[in-house]
């Protein structure tokens, strides 16, 4: 216990974060609401190890032992990207794949499709499973259910024989129409636990009960291929952690945006494949509600290399189905729902380059970190986005990344001038300001992609911006977005590991039962939401939680179409024509909403119900705010102002600014992770959260109407 | 035009922002397109295009849309509305898919929507296009072979007629078209996902011309086709001089007994920077539904032209003004007339021609060009139809994406399995199995790729796909137009040819019997359609391909280990390269070839 008696009558219990990066590992502690933030450098032979590091820098500074300080732990919670980079780089498990007998190309064949009709340049991409391990079974399965070809139970055992002789770590199991009847993936399941001594093996249906066999083996295969992995990282985890002292919960982040205990992580790893960006948007969301009181937030996580779009639309984070490990259309597709994010090369590091026919060009080339700009020194020589904002006098190169490094100006110009200026016969200044400009436009590119996609008008988000880099651009996407206000979180670069004190126990169940609202089965229906609500409340029951919410949805669509929206469900059953009509019109409204049209006359199908539970965890009441250094003075640099040339411009410490009084840009925001730049005379405010909140100074001229354009193409 | 001389111009920052910002509203057409169609050939393929005009009707923007709409046609579409419709009001929109007047073929139906600002001023056009399940024709396909004429072929053919005025819809013109289309409700779906997608662009262009100024955007307009001119000059600038005339015959065809023997003369013009391809020497137009359209002679010379260089260069009109060809009136590739048939002209004829012309562009010079992409739509692209009984009893009529062709091999790459086609470009979508058996009553009983069917070379074509499958509950009718069957896809630079397609029949014995190059066929309950589909030609001596990527195709069951000796020259044994034996091969084959 701590040290102190009196500090520890007074403390609470303490809450952890961990994200696991590239070079550092961050903890977030939050006690009675307030957030702090430790470091430690990744050890990427051993990630516990890093972990036990950072938990001892925050023990230390409470001047107490890793144990007593553990020992005061209500939850620890872990994101870990250690699945998705096992997937990346092929180091996942050597895994096998079972299919019905004629159709082992499942994942060969994928569902078709290339990105650039004209670029031969990309080779066709490899199967998730090579083909030398995926093996055929007989026995056939039909849309209704029928089985047209009875399972061929000596195969399923020479198929056992050669799996065995091919020294698989893991197996597969994606039978067409499993969804349907599983009868046939439960008896492969069953020779595979008797026979396999203990390989671990996924079973479709059990795993991702949806339509489409491409992407349900996707899953299962991706699934499969992860278990020895992570089930060996969990027992690790828990067990040193258990051993330095912790006794509290230890909790894995998932693709949905919320937590789970590590052994179900450890039972279906593939839940956690995309933690990584999925807690960004829910302290988006917090921060968001908190500061401006908005459901409808885009966010927007930008660190050097990356930028990761994600979105709140009514309080809700919109989920997708077609996520991807790798790059869209060559990688592979996880079948599972996942948060929506769309990611952009567009980081500090990328590259600005001027084409044969005068074009400029920013990335997809990026200098990274190493070489890294051409202002770190480090011998990059190429154009940089970082290399603009140093010439437009943005960034301090003195005490650039908290006086961790000193940026070279010289050779920013150096770069700036030759690689842009000079080709676009521009000067220097508007050279960089162009450079900023198109980064600007490919990150509103990359928002309005996944505005679209879910049917949010930008103009009426608040934008949140998180990450190292997103200070340089922020507050000129949200001018360009038309956004009512932009929320930089005082958490900044620690975005995601304070979402993850923020998230719910969450599970999601799904059921295949197709129905037409035009011939509708409401007592089959009926059945099946029971079914789902009961296995949502047994979850519920399984993680304590009193205040569990159910939310029950079908997967729908017009007659035909073949990608389906979810509509929330209004009640837990169906009790008359009147619930049928109640729901038809909801799938209008939300067809309309998110693709512009509505069809009245037509009956809706649903393909799919499910289920979604939230648990909320034991928590402080209220938002989390940050506690921050007190900063150093008011200076003033020289930057650039578009119309006004670079000019002497405010620099202030975010500490320094007192909440409730507003100022007015230009002016430059330093933090202790990014300097934030408002180069026009939007209004500047700090929140009681800690959080910078701008006004931009003239939301674009909002939509032009046309003439009951909607109603025209109904 | 005055107007657009005094506009500002752009220096290459600018132009890049407002190139993003266009290529974004292309994008959001598309996806509305996508997401809201009813039929599986529009949403589950993907077969559509959008795309930006410039008032004057130039190709602006084109997105990822099909190559074989947006490569040579919507200019010609343009051009037509301006004839039949001088003055254009907002609120305006046109229904267009007649090939007489610049559309691809009839089935695609084309809805051109001009976006007028509020002074009245007609700024650009936008194009949505898809291919529709059913177009009206005389028996249940949108690809008619044996249409003697258009006559015969049947389709409703609206040679820009409008169908919309102040944004409400003229319900004469939609009610003719369900009295004749079939599956009226999934038309009637279609047609608002097009209109919708149309409409969301005009939308959008009248944001952007409000936001940044009409003026600003027509400068835009001017210099972007101008930088893309310049891109494409500069590329042709270095490419070595040469006129190289190659020739193909497509298979016998109903009205075509013979087939269709075709030629191609490309000729490149450093010191123009230009690029001529000339399809003038070819048959006149043939009793088949086989001919192209004017769009689709022009598109798949193009589309075989940019696959064979830089494909970063923007497709558009800019671009365009570096190439010429040259057709003829009533040629089979060239400009047909009222009422020639060219049902079929998006897939197989221009398939061949956009073939030529990237297999010419290779003997040109060694790094460009590409080998042949297979053709043909096989059964495994069939439109079917018939009664559904499982539920009740409905008629249904839907193309199937089930199987693709091998793409060709080129200098970079092998062949993209999925590639389907030149004018798809790879980016049709192929179908869930599970999805077809859901939407009609069939059963897909085998899908994989065909050992040994791919076009040998240095990079090799991609093997064809087997796809068998039946009815369930009924007979069903297949319709289908293939291609290869008898002139496989030839390969370049030495590489080999892919193996031809086939299509069969499995009868209730189990036995299989040749079948028809086109359909339509009866498939009983029992019975089984059999598609093999063509194999992409290689690129360069299949001799000097790398022995460990041999290995790997063997390991990986592409290709045999019979095929791997005797083609590649590579001896495998117990799944390792033997060195020595490979060696011997390959300096036989050199000394062969030194003497030779």
């Amino acid at each position: 216990m701590a040290s102190d008696p009196q500090a520890h009558s007074q403390a609470h219990p303490l809450r952890l974060s961990v994200d696991i990066g590239g070079t550092f590992t961050d903890l977030v502690v939050e006690e009675g609401g307030l957030l702090r933030l430790f470091k430690a450098p990744t050890v990427p032979s051993d990630p516990v190890q890093g972990i036990l590091d950072v938990i001892g820098v925050a023990a230390a500074a409470e001047g107490v032992g890793a144990g007593d300080f553990l020992a005061r732990v209500a939850s620890l919670a872990h994101a870990t990207t250690r699945g998705l980079n096992a997937v990346l780089t092929g180091t996942a498990a050597r895994t096998a794949l079972l299919v019905t007998s004629g159709h082992p190309d499942v994942l060969l064949l994928r569902e078709g499709g290339r990105r650039d009709p004209y670029d031969f340049t990309v080779p066709y991409p490899e199967p998730y499973v090579p083909r030398r391990l995926t093996l055929e079974l007989p026995g056939r399965i039909l849309s209704t259910g029928e089985e047209l070809e009875p399972l061929d139970l000596a195969a399923v055992e020479a198929a056992c024989d050669r799996l065995l002789e091919l020294d698989v770590e893991a197996v597969a199991v994606c039978l067409l129409w499993a969804t349907v009847n599983p009868a046939h993936e439960l008896a492969v399941g069953e020779v595979l636990a008797r026979r396999l001594g203990g390989i671990p093996f996924s079973l479709s249906h059990a795993l991702n009960p949806s339509l489409r066999e491409y992407r349900r083996a996707s899953s299962t295969a991706i699934d499969a291929s992860l278990k020895p992995l992570m089930s060996d990282y969990v027992a690790a985890l828990t067990g040193r952690l258990r051993e330095a002292g912790l006794a509290g919960r230890i909790l894995m982040v998932t693709s949905m945006g919320g937590v789970v205990e590590v052994e179900d992580a450890a039972a279906a790893p593939i839940v956690t494949l995309n933690s990584g960006p999925s807690m960004a948007p829910v302290a988006g969301r917090a921060y968001a509600a908190a500061d401006t009181g908005s459901d409808a937030v885009i966010i927007a996580d930008a660190g050097g290399t990356t930028f990761d779009v994600t979105l709140v639309r009514r309080g809700e984070i919109p989920s997708t189905r077609t996520a991807w490990v790798g790059e869209e259309g060559t990688g592979h597709l996880t079948g599972l729902p996942s948060i929506d994010v769309k990611s952009a090369g567009a980081g500090g590091g990328s590259i600005a380059w001027v084409d044969s026919g005068g074009l400029l060009h920013v990335g997809p080339q990026s200098a990274g970190s190493q070489p890294g700009p051409a202002c770190y020194g480090r011998g990059g020589t190429a154009a940089t986005v970082t290399d603009a904002a140093l010439v437009l006098g943005y960034l301090d190169a003195e005490h650039f990344s908290s006086g961790r490094m000193r940026l070279d100006v010289e050779a920013a110009r150096r770069a700036i001038e030759h690689d842009v200026a000079v080709p676009l016969g521009l000067g220097l200044v508007e050279a960089a300001s162009a450079v900023l400009d198109l980064t600007t436009e490919q990150m509103v590119h990359a928002i309005e992609e996944i505005t679209l996609q879910q049917g949010i008008d930008p103009s009426a988000a608040v934008l949140v911006g998180g990450g190292g880099a997103a200070g340089l651009n922020a507050a000129a996407v949200a001018g360009r977005l038309g956004s009512p206000s932009l929320v930089m979180p005082a958490v900044g670069a620690a975005l995601a590991a304070a979402g993850a004190l923020m998230s719910d126990y969450t599970a999601v169940y799904s059921s295949t039962i197709p129905a037409l609202t035009s011939a509708f089965d409401a007592e089959r229906v009926n059945a099946g939401l029971a079914e789902l609500l009961a296995r949502g409340r047994a979850f519920a029951e399984r993680m304590g939680g009193g205040a569990a919410s159910i939310g029950l949805y079908a997967e729908a669509r017009y007659p035909q179409q073949i990608w389906e929206l979810e509509i929330p469900l209004r009640g837990e059953r169906f009790a008359g024509a009147d619930d049928v009509a109640g729901f038809v019109a909801d799938f209008h409204d939300v067809h309309e909403e998110i693709l512009g049209i509505r069809d009245d006359g037509s009956p809706v199908e649903v393909v799919s119900w499910g289920a979604r539970v939230r648990v909320p965890l034991e928590r402080a009441e209220g938002v989390l705010s940050a506690r921050l250094e007190s900063g150093t003075v008011a200076t003033s640099r020289t930057a650039y102002v578009r119309g006004a040339g670079m000019v002497e411009v405010p620099v202030r410490p975010l500490s320094s600014l007192t909440p409730g009084l507003a100022e007015r840009g230009p002016i430059l925001i330093e933090s202790p992770f990014t300097t934030i730049v408002v180069a026009d005379a939007s209004s500047v405010e700090i929140a009681p959260s800690g959080s910078l909140v701008i006004t931009p100074a003239a939301r674009t001229a909002g939509a032009t109407p046309l003439p009951d354009l909607e109603e025209s193409l109904r | 035009m005055t107007e657009r001389s005094t506009a500002p111009a752009n220096d290459g920052a600018q132009l890049a922002v407002l190139s993003h910002r266009l290529e974004a509203i292309v994008r959001r057409m598309a996806n509305t397109l996508a997401r809201s169609g009813r039929s599986g050939v529009l949403n589950t393929a993907r077969d559509f295009s959008c795309c930006i005009l410039t008032a004057d009707g130039e190709v602006l923007t084109t997105g990822q849309s099909l190559p074989i709409h947006v490569m040579g046609g919507p200019d010609l579409q343009a051009e037509a509305l301006r004839e039949f419709f001088p003055v254009m009001r907002r609120g305006d929109a046109f229904l267009h898919n007649s090939p007489y007047h610049g559309n691809t073929h009839a089935a695609d139906h084309a809805i051109m929507v001009p976006v007028v600002d509020r002074d009245g001023v007609h700024r650009f056009t936008v194009v949505a296009k898809a291919h529709q399940a059913d177009c009206g024709n005389s028996v249940p396909t949108t690809y008619m072979a044996s249409a003697r004429d258009v006559y015969e072929e049947g389709a409703l053919v609206f040679p820009v007629v409008r169908v919309q005025q102040d944004y409400a819809d003229l319900d004469d013109i939609l009610r003719m078209c369900e009295m004749r289309i079939r599956v009226p409700e999934q038309w009637r779906g279609d047609y608002l996902a097009i209109m919708g997608s149309a409409r969301i662009g005009e939308r959008a262009l009248l944001e952007l011309g409000e936001e940044v100024g009409w003026d600003v955007l027509d400068g835009f307009s001017r210099d972007w086709l101008d930088y893309s001119e310049r891109r494409m000059e500069v590329t042709i600038r270095a490419l070595p001089a040469g006129s190289t005339t190659k020739s193909t015959v497509h298979d016998p065809f109903p009205g075509v007994p013979d087939g269709v023997p075709i030629q191609a003369t490309v000729t490149v013009l450093p010191e123009e920077g230009m690029i001529e391809v000339d399809l003038r020497d070819n048959p006149d137009c043939v009793p088949s539904g086989l001919n192209l359209s004017q769009a689709t002679s022009r598109a798949a010379a193009f589309i075989g032209l940019f696959n064979s260089i830089d494909h970063t260069i923007p497709h558009n009109q800019g671009s365009f003004r570096r190439v010429r060809v040259l057709l003829r009136e009533n040629c089979v590739v060239g400009i047909p007339r009222h009422p020639v048939s060219c049902s079929v002209a998006t897939t197989n004829l221009s398939n061949r021609v956009g073939n030529l012309v990237q297999r010419a562009m290779a003997e040109l010079g060694a790094g460009l060009g590409m080998a042949e992409v297979g053709t043909g739509m096989s059964p495994a692209e069939a439109v079917v139809s018939g009664i559904d009984r499982r539920a009740g009893a409905t008629a249904f009529v839907n193309q199937i994406f089930t199987g693709t062709n091998g793409g060709a091999a080129g200098p970079h790459t092998d062949g993209w399995l999925t590639m389907d086609d030149l004018g798809s470009g790879g980016t049709l979508l192929l179908d869930s199995v599970e999805i077809d058996e859901l939407k009609q009553p069939i059963v897909i009983h085998e899908r994989r790729l065909a050992v040994d069917t791919e076009g040998a070379g240095h990079r090799r074509g991609a093997p064809g796909t087997i796809v068998e499958y039946g009815p369930i509950g009924g007979p069903i009718e297949a319709i289908y137009a293939n291609d290869g069957s008898i002139n496989p896809m030839a390969g370049a630079r030495g590489g080999r040819a892919g193996a031809p397609s086939r299509q069969q029949k499995r009868t209730r014995d189990g036995s299989l019997v040749a079948l028809d190059i086109c359909g339509p066929e009866v498939i009983e309950v029992g019975e089984r359609l059999v598609a093999r589909t063509s194999g992409g030609g290689g690129y360069g001596d299949p001799a000097t391909r790398e022995p460990e990527l041999v290995l790997a195709d063997v390991r990986e069951g592409w290709i045999s280990e019979r095929r791997a000796r005797e083609v590649y020259l590579v001896q495998i044994r117990d799944g390792r390269i033997d060195q020595d034996a490979t060696g011997q091969l390959r300096s036989a084959k050199e000394m062969w070839r030194n003497r030779g």
